[in-house]
This record gives structure tokens, C-alpha cells and sequence, in this order.
């Protein structure tokens, strides 16, 4: 075991060092990856703090089913997208798993969102410093709920093309900017063959795109400024605690100063406060 | 937030972070097995409730209920809330205002809410909104995913129909409007609106035929009707709650 370090490195070491300086010479990929992977958290870290750690794992689950999805999927109203939806579901080989998945994945992807979004809004982390963290969360949150609507019409089924027929007239009800909407989403002013490549084109790549740029900002936030501490961490009660005793302490001392008090035993120190109110 | 309280705060994150624990492999490890399990649930999911295949999309016959993904009908129950009381409060409250209202608060929160205070019971007003709008969203999405009402298939309970009429109905029930609209309790209670006294509204058919032609958002167009049947579904229609009860 003493000799170990003496001599001549072995030679693969000595190429993996060798490579690993090259790129970090030329990337920081170390000083990258210390500040990712071995920055500091607050030590009460909890078991709810994986909830967004956990969506971004089921967008990437969605990213791979999707990609698999998009190998069989044609879509073409005219005899093409209701058929390959058919096929992926009935032939492919575990095609229906990967369409099961992609399916539950956007509802427990909307849930796990919810859920994380709840958990930072009832500890008040979207405050100082975390506010511009919280706003490319909501935008999270919207895009995905827009993944769903229009990933919802490509199965081209009479369920789908209703409800994205109804979604579409909200959006084009909107005063003044409404009619533009409509006709950019459905490619015309009647639902077609463009309307299903348009939605189809959104869901794969329009939003996916932005899902990625507003994950890669979040991230950022996040590491820059540090996971949020949960409010009752040990270390923040015992603070807490600190603080209170100081509190009660300095009412104590001003009992004693006033004028005619009693000077009550360290033993009653309420009947103290009680006379310093 | 004060200046001093940005200070206090950054000081005790930085001692929290000086006494803390490094992301990897701590962090890390729960994310993992939170992650991790997730995607088994999903598997297992996608195996225990297969997805299936759907009716064919038929432009030609809307008979049939339009309704969306479970996440959305929260949404589509506030069309139906608001889709009776056009006057006070018109489906743009519905369609427009509320939304847009909710996902503007939702986004600048961080900056209306600008308190130093993150204890749970100091800040009695912001869990009231948890609660108020988690109980609101989870109670619209059971009120959405009740079985709908019967889409009409059957016929209405309309009596005194003359020949015109007769047709108009067979064209209601065949386009499915009883998916949306109810008449004399029977079909959908919303979207659409209730058309039980619609005929009250004392419209002539040319005007009805340009509504079915090009109606009001969320309704979808039935421009693809022929002429004859458009007719027919007006006189029908126009003479509910007067003519035909």
C-alpha cells in the first residue's frame, strides 16, 4: 500500500488525465462541473425538493417517447394520421407501451408541475431572490398545459378533433388579437389537413424548443442562487428559538429598570414580562 | 422587501449553505428515487390502462360530446358556468378575462407578494389562496370528468313539432347539438347554453341561419349543412318554448 504513488503513472491514467486537461483547458468543464454537481445545499434538504428535479425527468421520458412516436406517426388527414395512430397501437412492436407512455406521461407530467409549483409557493421561495425563478416556472407551467392541448388533436380521433375545435373558438374569441390566433392555429379559417401539420409541428418542435430554453434558464436560477431552505429546518427553529429567548431575556432586563418593580426571581420569568408590558 | 431584509436574508442563506451538505451526491440521491419511481408509475400505468383507439374524425357528424384532456376541465366547466348569463356576464368573461387574469397573477406573484415572512402560519392570506384555488380547480375538474348527460340520441320531449319542425329535430339530434345545448332536460347542461325558451328570444330564421353560419365563440361553425337543413334546424330551434314545448 506505501508504494503506490511512486513510479511512473499507469498508462490509460495517464491518457484519461491527459485528455480530461485538454478539454478542461479549453471548456472549464471542471470548474463547470464542481459548481454544478459540488455547490453547497442548505442541509435540511427535503423530500419534497425532487418534484422539479422529477419533471424535468418525465419532459425527458416524454422527449424519448415522443421522438420514438414521431418515427411512425404521418400526419396527414387524408387517410394517414388515424391509421398510424392505429398501427402504433396495434402493430409496432410495444408501440402500445410507447404511445401508453407518452399518453400518462403528459398527465403525470401536469400533476408533478402542479404539485411543484404548489410546494414552492406554500414555503415562499418564489421571494428575494427567487422571483425571476417563479416567473420561468409559470412559463413552464403554460407551456406545458399547451403541449397537451395540442398534443391532444394528433390522434385525429372524433373525441380530440371536438375538443381541439371548442379549444380553438376560446382562443379565437379573444378580443382584437382573437381572429389572428385562430387563423394562425388552425392555418386558415377552417380546420384541415394544414391545421393537423400546424399542431403537429407546435407540438414537436415550437414548444419543445421553448420547454428546453426556459428548463436551461430555470436550472441556472437555481444554481446560482441556491435551492431554497425549507422555513422550519433545524437550523432555522433553533434561530427561531434563539431569537425568542433573546427577546424574552431583554424584557426581563427592562422589568428590572423600571421604575418601583419588583425584582422577580429568574424563576418567574413570565410575571418579569408580564411587568414589562 | 426592505434592503435590510435582502442583507439579513442573504447573510442567513450564506450560513445555510456553509453548515449544508453538497447537491451531489445528497440532493441527487433523493431526486433519483422520487424520479425514479415516477417513471415505473408511468409504466406501469401505460401497462395496467392501455390507451385505445378512438372513432375516426368525421366533420360531417358532430355528434359527439367535445371534451378535452382531464386537465382542462377546469376550463371548459367555467364555459358552462358562464355560458347561461350572456348578459351580465358574456362568455368572454369565460373564454378571455378569467384566464388571463389567473395566468397574469400567476406570473407576477413573486412581485405582488414581496413580504420577508416564509413561515406557513404567519402568512395566513397566501395559504388561503392555496387552499381556495386548489379546492376550486380540483371541484371543476370532478364536476368535468361526471359522465355528461345524454347526448339527445333518443329525441326531446317536444311535442306539437309540424312537419318542418319534425326534420329540424332530426337534424339536431343527428348533428349532435345535444352535446353543448339542453332542451326540456335533456342533453348536455354546457357548454352551450340551455335552449328550452329560445323561441322567446323571437328570432326569424334568416338570423338563426347566419348564427349556425358563423356563431360566437366556442361554438363551432355548421356552415357545412345544406341550405335545407340549415332551414329546418332554424324554424326548429326558433320555435322551442313557443311554438314547440
Amino acid at each position: 500500500m506505501t508504494t503506490k504513488d511512486i513510479g511512473p503513472k499507469n498508462a490509460v491514467q495517464k491518457g484519461a488525465e491527459g485528455t480530461i486537461d485538454y478539454v478542461d483547458e479549453r471548456t472549464g468543464v471542471k470548474t463547470g462541473t464542481r459548481w454544478f454537481l459540488f455547490r453547497n445545499i442548505p442541509a435540511g434538504t427535503s423530500w419534497f425538493q425532487t418534484l422539479g428535479f422529477t419533471a424535468m425527468v418525465v419532459f425527458g421520458m416524454q422527449a424519448i417517447t415522443g421522438i420514438i412516436l414521431a418515427m411512425y406517426y404521418v400526419p396527414d388527414t387524408r387517410g394517414g394520421a388515424y391509421e398510424s395512430i392505429q398501427r402504433i397501437t396495434e402493430e409496432v412492436t410495444w408501440g402500445w407501451l410507447v404511445r401508453g407512455m407518452h399518453k400518462w406521461g403528459a398527465s403525470v407530467m401536469i400533476i408533478i408541475v402542479f404539485l411543484h409549483m404548489a410546494r414552492v409557493f406554500i414555503w415562499g421561495a418564489y421571494k428575494y431572490p427567487r422571483e425571476l425563478t417563479w416567473v420561468t416556472g409559470a412559463m413552464l407551467l403554460l407551456l406545458t398545459m399547451f403541449m397537451g392541448l395540442t398534443g391532444y388533436l394528433l390522434v385525429w380521433d372524433q373525441k380530440a378533433y371536438w375538443a381541439t375545435v371548442v379549444a380553438v373558438n376560446i382562443f379565437a374569441s379573444a378580443p382584437i388579437v382573437g381572429p389572428y390566433i385562430g387563423d394562425i392555429l388552425r392555418a386558415g379559417p377552417e380546420f384541415g389537413p394544414s391545421t393537423l401539420s400546424r399542431f403537429y409541428s407546435i407540438h414537436m418542435l415550437v414548444i419543445p424548443a421553448g420547454i428546453a430554453t426556459f428548463i436551461g434558464l430555470h436550472l441556472y436560477f437555481i444554481v446560482r442562487l441556491g435551492i431554497s431552505e425549507p422555513p422550519w429546518s433545524k437550523r432555522r427553529l433553533r434561530i427561531e428559538r434563539d431569537e425568542e429567548d433573546a427577546r424574552r431575556k431583554a424584557a426581563r432586563e427592562r422589568a428590572k429598570e423600571l421604575p418601583g418593580a419588583v425584582n422577580y426571581p429568574a424563576t418567574w420569568p413570565a410575571k418579569a414580562e408580564e411587568a414589562a408590558r | 422587501m426592505k434592503p435590510a431584509d435582502k442583507r439579513a436574508y442573504d447573510k442567513d442563506y450564506a450560513n445555510a449553505k456553509k453548515t449544508g451538505k453538497p447537491f451531489f451526491p445528497y440532493a441527487i440521491f433523493k431526486d433519483t428515487i422520487i424520479a425514479g419511481l415516477t417513471v415505473v408509475s408511468i409504466i406501469v400505468l401505460a401497462i395496467v390502462v392501455k390507451v385505445e383507439v378512438g372513432e375516426p374524425v368525421n366533420p360531417a357528424t358532430t355528434d359527439f360530446v367535445p371534451r378535452p384532456e382531464w386537465y382542462f376541465y377546469f376550463a371548459f366547466e367555467l364555459l358552462k358556468i358562464f355560458a347561461n348569463q350572456d348578459v351580465l356576464t358574456p362568455v368572454i368573461m369565460a373564454t378571455f378575462m378569467v384566464p388571463n387574469i389567473m395566468i397574469i397573477l400567476l406570473v407576477v406573484w413573486p412581485f405582488i407578494d414581496r413580504g420577508p415572512e416564509r413561515r406557513i402560519w404567519k402568512r395566513p392570506f397566501a395559504m388561503g389562496l392555496v387552499v381556495i384555488v386548489t379546492g376550486m380547480l380540483c371541484y371543476l375538474t370532478y364536476l368535468g370528468a361526471q359522465t355528461p348527460a345524454g347526448v339527445a340520441k333518443g329525441g326531446l320531449p317536444v311535442s306539437g313539432l309540424d312537419e318542418e319542425a319534425t326534420k329540424g329535430m332530426a337534424v339536431y339530434i343527428a348533428n349532435g347539438c345535444g352535446s353543448c345545448h339542453m332542451v326540456a332536460g335533456v342533453g348536455a347542461p354546457g357548454p352551450g347554453p340551455d335552449l328550452t325558451n329560445e323561441g322567446a328570444k323571437g328570432w326569424d330564421n334568416a338570423k338563426m341561419v347566419a348564427w349556425l353560419k358563423a356563431p360566437k365563440a366556442p361554438m363551432p361553425s355548421y356552415a357545412s349543412l345544406s341550405p335545407a337543413d340549415l332551414e329546418a334546424l332554424a324554424t326548429f330551434v326558433n320555435g322551442l318554448g313557443t311554438k314547440y314545448k
